[in-house]
């Protein structure tokens, strides 16, 4: 019997890869659960937080957003950036949360303000996720 | 005729000369070390991406897509991707070649012009000095090679694609095969090369849920697959700039060594040869005074 298998990549590396029971991803409408027998299922993800299921663990990322695919048992996560809950730098996210409430304050016209509230929100979501499942 | 101390001075000369090459030796075998890690690391991505995208891509109406469409071609961007520095054998040389053959017979032959961007410092000075029509220069990004430049680069590129600059985008790199084997590889970058129609089948059975829906999906997906394939490109040339280099310097020490070993021997003659003469002299003197 074959299990769900789960391979998530991102540009910079290969972060994980095995069997699953179950993975939890912030789709663009709306968090939605893949278990074992899923239809296949191309999804786009973003910013937020990623929960896999193992066997005897349960394992959280930050994740920058991305794409999903589910064919045949396997899934694909394809994320811009992603980082298990144990690696995420809570000294750098903080900073860079600072950084951007910065820029954002001193609404000078030379920035790009889309940009600087995502990377806010990219910090948020980390700092978020270090500090609730790695406390 | 080279005197004792022309020898001793050549060969401390040549081993000061050993101990450069051998400390570069090792400088490039650790760094390629991390260079080979990041590019397989970079690979996987690079590939999942295309593999998703041609599952994506297969509907019709979705190769209408511009970025897909092949044009008349009368206007060709090339990317010509060096090294920063020199001292990696044949490595720059043979990268400049190519692209300048690329140039002369396959574009300027059929009066198709071309529109150069040059990665490394090497290839942007080369070209610049001479009659190529540079646009953008990267210099010296591989001291610390980051995914923004292949961001900032793929961003121009397809903007330039996009209003008609350039009708074509050709990538002209080192590929990282092994340590002792880099291979050019002349790759067109856009219009995005199709793959061959076996994934259709795939798409056809599998019936996707999309969400959103397979055209927003597809245009996501677009930009960064373009991105991950520049940095992918980056970091291969980079991981072969660092194996090219190990392998000269590890040739250089090795000839050092050598001319150190015939230098030594000619030095141990010569010595031999001063000492046999000024023996012969005593003794002939010595004769000459027993003698009379």
């Amino acid at each position: 019997m074959s299990e769900l298998s789960l391979e998530i990549i991102s540009p910079a590396k290969q972060v994980f890869s095995g069997e699953i029971k179950s993975i939890t991803v912030p789709g663009t409408k709306g968090r939605f659960q893949v278990l074992k027998n899923h239809a296949p299922i191309i999804s786009t993800f973003e910013i937020g937080l990623i929960k896999v299921d193992l066997t005897d663990k349960t394992r959280y990322f930050a994740t920058a957003g991305g794409t999903i695919e589910v064919l045949n048992n396997k899934v694909l996560i394809l994320a811009d950036s992603i980082e298990s809950s144990d690696e995420i730098d809570l000294e750098r996210a903080v900073k860079a949360k600072e950084r951007a409430e910065k820029r954002l304050q001193e609404k000078s016209k030379d920035i790009d303000v889309e940009r600087a509230q995502a990377a806010l929100a990219r910090a948020l979501n980390r700092i978020r996720i270090k500090e609730t499942y790695n406390g | 005729m080279a005197t004792l101390r022309d020898i001793k001075q050549r060969i401390k000369g040549v081993k000061s000369t050993q101990q450069i090459t051998k400390a570069m030796k090792m400088v490039a075998a650790a760094k390629l070390r991390r260079a080979t890690e990041a590019i397989l690391n970079a690979r996987p991505y690079a590939r999942k991406i295309q593999t998703l995208l041609s599952h994506l891509a297969s509907d019709d109406d979705l190769i209408s897509n511009p970025l897909f469409i092949t044009r008349d071609v009368k206007k060709v961007a090339v990317v010509v991707v060096t090294a920063d520095r020199g001292l990696c054998g044949a490595f720059n040389t043979n990268i400049i070649r190519e692209a300048t053959r690329y140039i002369n017979e396959e574009l300027q032959a059929q009066n198709i012009s071309h529109s150069l961007f040059c990665l490394g410092k090497k290839g942007s000075d080369y070209f610049s000095k001479r009659n190529y029509n540079v646009v953008q220069k990267y210099p010296g990004i591989f001291s610390s090679l980051n995914y923004s430049i292949a961001q900032r680069l793929s961003d121009q590129l397809i903007a330039g694609f996009m209003n008609g600059e350039f009708d074509k985008v050709i990538l002209i790199f080192n590929e990282f095969k092994s340590i002792i084997q880099q291979k050019i590889v002349v790759e067109q970058f856009l219009p995005i090369p199709i793959e061959g129609n076996t994934k259709k089948e795939i798409h056809a059975e599998a019936n996707y849920i999309y969400e959103p829906d397979q055209k927003a999906i597809f245009e996501y997906l677009i930009p960064k697959h373009l991105k991950a394939q520049l940095w992918r490109v980056l970091l291969e040339s980079n991981a072969a700039e660092f194996a090219a280099r190990m392998t000269a310097m590890d040739n250089a020490t090795t000839n050092a060594k050598e001319l150190i070993r015939t230098l030594n021997l000619k030095y141990n003659k010569e010595r031999q040869a001063a000492i046999t003469k000024e023996i012969l002299e005593i003794v002939s003197g010595a004769n000459a005074l027993k003698a009379s």
